[in-house]
C-alpha cells in the first residue's frame, strides 16, 4: 500500500523513544519523495487523458491524491519531531554538540539548530536572564560534587582555578556546577 | 447528538505521531466504484483494475478519504473490536479485556472511526467512553501504588492512551518517593548524556 | 523572613505601588498558573520587570556587606530562590511558545495589540521559530515534492493547546452562573456557582476567562 515506506520513518522515531535521536534517514526520505513523484506523474497522465475524453480515471486520481497527502504529512511530522528533539539538545548539552550526536543530523538540521541557538540567545539577552540554568529549586548555595572524568582545569567566576580530576570532591556554588553536572563532568553527592 | 461526531481534535493534530499511527489501523472496505489501473494494490489478485465489489483492508486514512459526505468510492465495515459482540464483552467487565490486542490504539482509532457516521456510531462512542471510565480507576490504582513490582503483565493489556496515563501515574509516584528521600532536589546529568554513556559502554562490551 | 525580605528590597518601595513581598507573591501566582494551564497565559511583563530590578538591587546590597555574615547566606539563598522562580516561569513560557508558536501568533493577531499574550521579545522568538521551521521543511522535503504539494496551510498543520484538559483550581472570589458542559455522550449542561475558597477539578476551557482575571488560581 502507498505510504508504508513513510510510516517506517515514524516507527523508527517511536522505537528510539525520547532519549536518543536516530540518524537522519536520508535514504528512506528519498524513497518517499520518489513515491510521491511517481504518484504525481501517474495522476498527471490520468488527468491529461481525462481531459481528452477518457472515462473513469477520476477515482484513481483521488486515491493517489490521498496517498500524496499522507506521505507529505508523515514527512513533515518526521522533520518536526526531529527538530523538536534537536532544539532540546541545546537545553541538555549547551551550545557544543558531541561529534557523534552531531553526525546524526542532516546538514539543514544543523543549521536549524544554529538558528535556534541564535534566537534563544537573543531572547535571553532581551530578558536579561539565562533560562537554561537554575533548572531545579535551590536547597542550598553550595553543592558537594564528585568528579567523574579527567576534565582538567576550569576557571570559576570568582577567578579561582579548579582542577577537576576523576574521583576528587569539591564544594561549588550552585550556579557554577549546574552546567558541569548537566554535561556529566561531575555528579552531585 | 453526541459531541464526538463534531469533535475533530484528533484530526487537527496534523503533526502528531500517535495520530498517524492510529490512522494507519485497517478498515475492511468494499469498492462501490471501479478504480482503473490500481488493481496491484489488492495483493494476491492479478486484475488490472480494482473492480466494484472487491473487498480490501484499507488503512483508515485512505478509507476515510474514499468514504465521506463528498464521495462514496468505498463502503466500510465496523472493525471487529467495535462490533456489538465485543461491545457486550467490554460492557460486562471492561477491566479484564486485553485492549492492546484489540488496539493498540483502541480509543484513538475508535474515535477516528466515528467520522464515518454509520448508524452504529452512537453505540460505539458510548462504548469507548464507558470502557475508558470503567478501566480508568483500576489503571490509576495500580500505577500509583506499585513501583518496584513487575507490572509488565498489567501493562501489556493496555491501549496506547492508557499506557500514557499509566506512565504519568508511575512518574508521579516516583517523584513523590524521590521527594521523600530528597533525591529530587539533586542536579542530574542530562538524559541525552546518560543515554550516550550507556550506548558507549555497550559498544565497548 | 518577611522582615529580611523588606530589608533587602529596601529602596524600591517608594517608587513602586507594590511592596516587594507583594511582587514576589504575584510572581509565585503567575508561575503556578503558567505551569499548570495548557495554553500560554497573558504575559506578566510588569511583574517580571519589577522583579528583575529588585534582583539587581539585592545583588548590589549583598555585595556591599561583609562576606562572613550569616544574614548574607540567607539573603543569597532567597535571591537564588527568586532567580529560580523567574527563570522557571520564563522557561515554561518559552517551551509553550515553541510548541504553539503559530497558533499563539494567530490568536494574538486577532487581539488588540495592547492585550497581546506575547511580550515583544517572545513575539520575536515565536516569529523566528516559525520561520526557521518552515525553512527546514522547505529545504529538506517540500522543495523536492511535486509542485501541487509544496504549499503549506499553517493553520491546518500547527499544533494547538488542548483546552479540554482537566485542571485543579482554587476559587479566589465568588463567581455566579458558570456554565459547565459535560462532554459525555448525553451532553448535559449545568450552571454552577463558585464560592471563594472552594477547590474543584474541571475542564480548563470552562474556567479559562476566570484564570486570566485571577478569579481562580490553578493548583
Amino acid at each position: 500500500m502507498f505510504g508504508e515506506k513513510a510510516l517506517e520513518l515514524i516507527k523508527e522515531l517511536k522505537r528510539c523513544g525520547d532519549g536518543l535521536l536516530p540518524s537522519f534517514n536520508e535514504e528512506t526520505v528519498r524513497q518517499v519523495l520518489e513515491e510521491m513523484k511517481s504518484l504525481f506523474e501517474e495522476n498527471h497522465k490520468d488527468v491529461t487523458a481525462s481531459s481528452e475524453g477518457e472515462q473513469g480515471l477520476f477515482p484513481g486520481v483521488q486515491l493517489r491524491h490521498a496517498a500524496l497527502e499522507r506521505n507529505k504529512r508523515i514527512l513533515l511530522t518526521y522533520l518536526n519531531e526531529r527538530a523538536t528533539s534537536i532544539a532540546e539538545l541545546r537545553w541538555q548539552m549547551g551550545t557544543v554538540l558531541p561529534p557523534d550526536i552531531r553526525s546524526r543530523l542532516a546538514e539543514h538540521e544543523l543549521s536549524w539548530l544554529q538558528k535556534y541557538n541564535k534566537s534563544l540567545t537573543a531572547y535571553m539577552r532581551a530578558v536579561g536572564a539565562d533560562i537554561t540554568h537554575n533548572l531545579k529549586p535551590p536547597k542550598s548555595l553550595l553543592i558537594e560534587v564528585r568528579c567523574t572524568t579527567e576534565h582538567g582545569s576550569i576557571e570559576l567566576t570568582s577567578g579561582r582555578t579548579l582542577h577537576l580530576s576523576r574521583g576528587t570532591h569539591h564544594f561549588l556554588e550552585r550556579s557554577e556546577c549546574e552546567p558541569l553536572i548537566a554535561r556529566g563532568i561531575v555528579e552531585e553527592i | 447528538m453526541s459531541q464526538y461526531y463534531k469533535n475533530s481534535r484528533l484530526n487537527d493534530d496534523y503533526l502528531s505521531i500517535d495520530s498517524i499511527m492510529a490512522s494507519q489501523e485497517r478498515v475492511t472496505s468494499t469498492f462501490r466504484t471501479k478504480i482503473r489501473n490500481l488493481g496491484f494494490l489488492d495483493i494476491g489478485s492479478d486484475a488490472r483494475d480494482l473492480e466494484v465489489g472487491v473487498k480490501m483492508e484499507l488503512p483508515y486514512w485512505l478509507a476515510a478519504f474514499l468514504c465521506n459526505k463528498r464521495r462514496q468510492i468505498v463502503e466500510v465495515e465496523t472493525p471487529k473490536q467495535y462490533r456489538a459482540g465485543q461491545r457486550e464483552i467490554l460492557n460486562a467487565d471492561p477491566v479484564v479485556v486485553d485492549l492492546h490486542k484489540l488496539g493498540p490504539h483502541f480509543y484513538k482509532f475508535g474515535s477516528l472511526f466515528l467520522s464515518f457516521q454509520i448508524p452504529e456510531s452512537l453505540n460505539i462512542s458510548r462504548c469507548l467512553l464507558e470502557t475508558f471510565q470503567g478501566r480508568f480507576k483500576h489503571i490509576m490504582d495500580i500505577s500509583q501504588n506499585c513501583l518496584n513490582e513487575d507490572l509488565s503483565k498489567v501493562k501489556s493489556k493496555l491501549d496506547e492512551c492508557e499506557k500514557v496515563i499509566f506512565a504519568l501515574g508511575q512518574d508521579s509516584l516516583k517523584d513523590f518517593q524521590n521527594w521523600q528521600t530528597r533525591e529530587s532536589a539533586k542536579l542530574k546529568a542530562s538524559k541525552m548524556i546518560i543515554q550516550q554513556r550507556k550506548r558507549k559502554r555497550n559498544e565497548l562490551d | 523572613m518577611e522582615d529580611e525580605e523588606d530589608n533587602i528590597f529596601s529602596g524600591s518601595d517608594d517608587e513602586e505601588a507594590m511592596t516587594a513581598g507583594e511582587v514576589l507573591q504575584k510572581l509565585e501566582e503567575a508561575w503556578m498558573n503558567e505551569a499548570l494551564s495548557p495554553e500560554l497565559l497573558m504575559n506578566k511583563s510588569d511583574i517580571i520587570d519589577c522583579m528583575m530590578e529588585q534582583i539587581n538591587e539585592m545583588e548590589n546590597n549583598i555585595q556591599r556587606v561583609k562576606t562572613n555574615d550569616l544574614k548574607i547566606y540567607i539573603h543569597k539563598m532567597e535571591l537564588e530562590r527568586i532567580r529560580y522562580l523567574l527563570t522557571s516561569y520564563l522557561r515554561i513560557r518559552i517551551k509553550k511558545i515553541e510548541k504553539y508558536a503559530t497558533a499563539i501568533m494567530m490568536e494574538d493577531g486577532k487581539r488588540d495589540p495592547d492585550d497581546a499574550k506575547l511580550t515583544d521579545s517572545e513575539l520575536q522568538f515565536a516569529r523566528e521559530r516559525e520561520k526557521n521551521l518552515l525553512e527546514l521543511f522547505q529545504n529538506l522535503v517540500l522543495q523536492h515534492m511535486p509542485p501541487n504539494m509544496q504549499s503549506l496551510e499553517k493553520d491546518k498543520i500547527c499544533s494547538k493547546p488542548n483546552l479540554d484538559e482537566y485542571v485543579f483550581f482554587r476559587v479566589n472570589q465568588d463567581v455566579e452562573g458558570v456554565l459547565v458542559e459535560e462532554e459525555t455522550v448525553d451532553n448535559r449542561e449545568e450552571v454552577i456557582d463558585l464560592k471563594k475558597g472552594e477547590q474543584h477539578i474541571m475542564r480548563y476551557k470552562i474556567i479559562r476567562p476566570l484564570a486570566e482575571t485571577g478569579a481562580v488560581s490553578l493548583i
